[in-house]
């Protein structure tokens, strides 16, 4: 049965996935790109983070360090896309294939064990008022609450109009003395930075990094970003922020539902591409319906 | 104010294809003058635009304004000085965003831009008596989605959006083009007032030939690559659509032969 501690699991890595979501859409929806790199620079967050901490960093500056190793990512992603002309799929690639093998240097083996170290999660368990068995939760909570509330109120800045506008229209946008390459790069920067954050929490919560941890992350990202989007909706920037943050906690618990009624693990990859197929084919359908049966009633014989 | 000189383009150069776009082209604009400019398709007046707008650099000469050489600026960097309304209507807005989020980032162009909130009481009251003028009622949709507006709402406050923060140079590009007549008009009627009002100078690219006449204080007629007639004063109240398109025979040795000028003069 679905218990209450897996619920509770359940919940704090949707929060922690949340993080991971929220970068997601800023490429994705924001930005209009599609962008991979997403998948190694969850890696090199969780990576980084676990290296710093076990040879002794404070934890804190480490899930710190591990967001700036994910803006970096995103800047080298900004930087093959826009200064040498080459795709937006291709340059994530790029970036992604490449941080495979800078992720295992970064390590020095395939995965590092986070047993018995001081985490964040530890720190906070340990300070006072904080109850021990909610300590992962609340911390969780707060932090994707702050981070929402920073996405949000960024996206409604000058800079932060701007770069929607670079989404949207670059022609207009550039008209208006907007250097769109460099809000592409700063775009990409911020959403891997968030991945990375994303990723060095996931690691603390699990107490290992491990190379192949980001594969399959993008999907599972846009999984979350659409099912947020249908289940809230988008009509203000507040709402869709909301929304996606919703989107990758339902996401958890649907992948965690579907593990309980006793699929594989290893079929889970097939389902969120199954999800995300859905949720990106179901529009053209909607309005071919429709544009079938204008009234929208069902025609009677 | 505006100093173009000697301006060449040839695109595909050294193929078949070869075209020269823009032929050693001048043309100095003084402040507050609005030059209306005509020629058939092909003839150089989007390359004249788009060497001024930055979009191509040019093979040779020099775009100048108000002594500041811009001839190798890139189009954001000359946002500043330049404003621009495109044939498009869904080019010069971005459809997602609400028509104050477009405005503000218009009355934003060629500044530096930072991380303070965007919109705020007093801007949304500006925003307000400005589209008030359009008289299109888009003073009561300030959060509307652009995408929700019809083309013509849209040109118009595109309009507004490049007048808004007052360039040194407005280019128009056949802003009305895609527009239904009657919408047209009103556009069209928007923009002679605006211009004037504000005394802005301005380049407008226009197929229909008494709009030619109508609008602006100086009409110009160019024909591959090249300035072909430059009227204004007397000369240009005197004009005619009927001895224009004479005119454009006989200076260019052609008989014209494109439909939309010759629909336009004839309507």
């Amino acid at each position: 049965m679905f218990s209450l501690k897996i619920a509770q699991g359940t919940l704090e890595l949707g929060l922690m996935y949340a993080i991971m979501v929220l970068g997601v859409y800023l490429t994705f929806r924001v930005l209009n790109y599609a962008d991979l790199t997403v998948e190694g620079s969850f890696t090199m967050g969780a990576a980084t983070a676990a290296v710093l901490i076990i040879n002794g960093t404070n934890p804190w500056l480490a899930t710190l360090i591990a967001f700036f190793a994910g803006t970096i990512a995103g800047v080298f992603t900004g930087i093959f896309h826009t200064k040498f002309k080459i795709t937006a799929l291709l340059s994530g690639i790029l970036t992604m294939t490449a941080l495979y093998s800078i992720n295992l240097r970064i390590m020095g083996k395939a995965n590092i064990s986070l047993l018995k170290t001081r985490t964040i999660f530890t720190d906070f368990q340990s300070l006072p008022f904080i109850n021990a068995d909610y300590a992962i939760l609340l911390l969780s909570f707060i932090t994707v609450f702050i981070l929402g509330l920073l996405v949000y109120l960024f996206l409604n800045t000058e800079i932060g109009l701007a770069l929607r506008a670079t989404g949207d229209n670059e022609l207009m946008i550039r008209s208006q003395g907007v250097n769109t390459d460099i809000m592409k790069i700063l775009g990409l920067a911020l959403s891997n930075g968030l991945v990375a954050f994303s990723g060095s929490y996931v690691a603390q919560k699990q107490l290992f990094a491990d190379a192949s941890m980001g594969i399959g992350m993008i999907v599972a990202g846009l999984a979350s970003v659409i099912i947020g989007e249908v289940l809230i909706g988008t009509s203000s920037i507040g709402r869709a922020v909301i929304a996606v943050i919703c989107g990758g906690i339902i996401y958890r618990f649907i992948i965690a539902i579907v593990l309980q009624l006793g699929l594989e693990a290893t079929d889970l990859k097939l389902l969120t591409a199954i999800i995300v197929l859905i949720a990106l084919v179901s529009p053209s359908i909607k309005s071919k319906v429709t544009a079938l049966n204008p009234s929208g009633k069902v025609r009677e014989e | 104010m505006l100093k173009v000189d000697n301006l060449t383009k040839v695109f595909n150069k050294n193929t078949i294809n070869e075209k020269k776009a823009l032929d050693q082209v001048s043309l100095h604009l003084s402040p507050g003058d609005f030059v209306t400019i005509i020629g058939s398709n092909g003839a150089g007046k989007s390359s004249l635009m788009n060497a001024v707008a930055g979009v191509f650099i040019p093979d040779s000469g020099e775009v100048v304004i108000d002594g500041i050489n811009i001839t190798n600026w890139a189009p954001h960097k000359r946002a500043g000085l330049i404003s621009r309304v495109f044939q498009d209507p869904m080019s010069g807005t971005a459809a997602s965003m609400t028509i104050e989020e477009n405005l503000i980032m218009a009355l934003k162009r060629g500044k530096k831009r930072s991380l303070r909130w965007a919109l705020n009481k007093s801007k949304r009251e500006y925003f307000c008596s400005e589209l008030e003028k359009l008289g299109l009622g888009l003073e009561n949709r300030l959060t509307t989605k652009v995408k929700l507006l019809s083309g013509g709402q849209r040109q118009a406050l595109t309009l507004l959006m490049a007048t808004l923060e007052e360039p040194k140079l407005l280019l128009l590009d056949e802003h009305t083009a895609a527009l239904d007549p009657k919408t047209a008009d009103k556009v069209i009627e928007l923009t002679c007032r605006v211009a004037e009002s504000s005394q802005l100078t301005t380049m407008m690219i226009t197929h229909n030939l008494e709009q030619a006449l109508s609008c602006g204080n100086r009409t110009i007629m160019m024909h591959e690559g090249r300035i072909i007639l430059d009227i204004k004063g007397t000369e240009r109240s005197n004009m005619t659509i009927s001895r224009l398109l004479e005119m454009f025979n006989k200076a260019s040795g052609v008989q014209m032969n494109n439909d939309r000028m010759m629909l336009a003069g004839t309507l």
